[in-house]
């Protein structure tokens, strides 16, 4: 095997990882509208949603874990967004991903947040949804079908991340199914 | 405008840096020892971190002899996973059948995406050299395609009858609701697979950029971790 130049590598491997973060926030990949999977958890409080909860609604579900350095950056972003938003029809759904509430509760005391946090102790949505990477985010028309799936971090606030949200609440003003 | 060059050429000069510090870590290494076992260490697609090379170190001097192998340094290629996949399964076959060759109870630790190209080259040995090694993989990366909402594809391995594969894996990590999924795809191609659940980590935990004290902790226990994993490994 060769085992030459190991210096060189380590630089060209510095490279490519900077082009693959300049890849990784590329942004949100349109889909075809597609029925979304079943969803049900429960929140802090013992309250459950379900996605019928809110059709007639933009949803933005995000799946995440307090363990994980990406949730944890674009977190004040979706709280911006939310205040932004105040009085329009997106609800914002923070899912928790197989972690113990007392992990999140943990996290929750360094960040406020005004939407709702949900738990998957189990990953049975986690695992319905196919989501393989934290945090994977989806954001759902008002008749609950997916149109947006971002894997990574995003400022959602701004941006095509913000652009995309308007679109799909332009489609609730607009009325029709 | 002014501030963004700054912050860009900050970003430049701190990766250089990660680069001046990879290459002071070598692609292949020994730690020669006198004990009965034999270490083959490769390391994840991200390259050798100083923490696995101090562990090897340690493990040496309790006995355990250490070859270790950052593939993507070796075979200069980027760290990405992708290189991983593009190691020869032969060569490693090769490095594999050398290892059996010195008569030492052999133990192959793969990091991340490092479990493909063992893998590979283990299905390419015939099943008595496959029964007489044990494989620990930590938090493998065997797919080829995993995106939301779809089911996640398995990179071809070949098979792997008779190997005992232990499947090392940090709590804290997207993978670990898969992780019954991914046992099951071991034992559909022969391996007799055992997880172990890693708590309180996440991937990679010994070269985190912002480690928890516990993962910190545990970084410098690595060569306990793998001394009782090489002992439960057969």
């Amino acid at each position: 095997m060769s085992m030459k130049f190991p210096g060189m590598a380590g630089a060209l491997s510095v490279l490519a990882l900077l082009w693959s973060t300049h890849l990784s926030a590329a942004g949100l990949e349109s889909r075809p509208a597609q029925v979304a999977p079943a969803f049900l958890a429960k929140d802090l409080a013992g309250q459950s949603h379900t996605l019928a909860d809110y059709r007639g609604k933009v949803v933005l579900l995000n799946f995440w874990a307090s363990w994980c350095p990406p949730c944890r950056r674009e977190m004040p972003s979706m709280e911006r967004l939310r205040l932004k938003m105040a009085g329009r029809p997106l609800v914002i759904l923070a899912l928790d991903s197989v972690e113990p509430v007392e992990d999140v509760q943990a996290f929750l005391t360094t960040m406020k947040l005004g939407f709702p946090i949900l738990l998957d102790p189990d990953g049975e949505n986690t695992r319905r949804w196919k989501v393989y990477a934290l945090p994977t985010t989806f954001l759902l028309d008002k008749a609950g079908r997916i149109r947006h799936v971002l894997k990574g971090g995003a400022e959602w606030d701004e941006g095509e991340a913000l652009e995309a949200i308007e679109g799909l609440l332009q489609e609730v003003a607009a009325g029709g199914s | 405008m002014k501030k963004k060059r700054v912050k860009q050429i900050g970003v430049l000069c701190a990766a250089w840096l990660a680069a001046w510090v990879h290459a002071a870590v070598p692609d292949y290494q020994v730690d020669s020892a006198q004990g009965p076992r034999l270490l083959l260490w490769v390391s994840s697609e991200r390259g050798r971190t100083e923490p696995e090379a101090v562990a090897a170190k340690k493990l040496a001097r309790q006995g355990v002899t250490v070859w270790s192998l950052d593939v993507p340094g070796a075979f200069f290629l980027p760290q990405l996973p992708s290189s991983m996949d593009q190691a020869s399964p032969g060569e490693v076959a090769e490095w594999l059948v050398a290892a059996l060759d010195t008569g030492k109870q052999l133990t192959v630790y793969a990091v991340g995406r490092a479990a493909v190209p063992v893998l590979r080259a283990a299905a390419l040995l015939d099943a008595g050299q496959r029964g007489r090694m044990c494989v620990l993989l930590m938090y493998p990366n065997l797919y080829q395609s995993a995106e939301a909402l779809a089911d996640a594809d398995y990179l071809d391995t070949g098979r792997l009858d008779g190997l005992a594969i232990r499947v090392l894996q940090p709590r804290r990590s997207a993978a670990t609701p898969w992780l019954p999924a991914q046992l099951a795809h071991l034992s559909a191609l022969g391996a007799r697979v055992t997880p172990v659940m890693l708590e309180n980590v996440r991937e990679g935990y010994w070269a985190r950029e912002t480690p928890t004290a516990f993962e910190i902790e545990q970084a410098g226990q690595m060569d306990k971790l793998l001394m009782q994993e090489l002992e439960s490994c057969r």
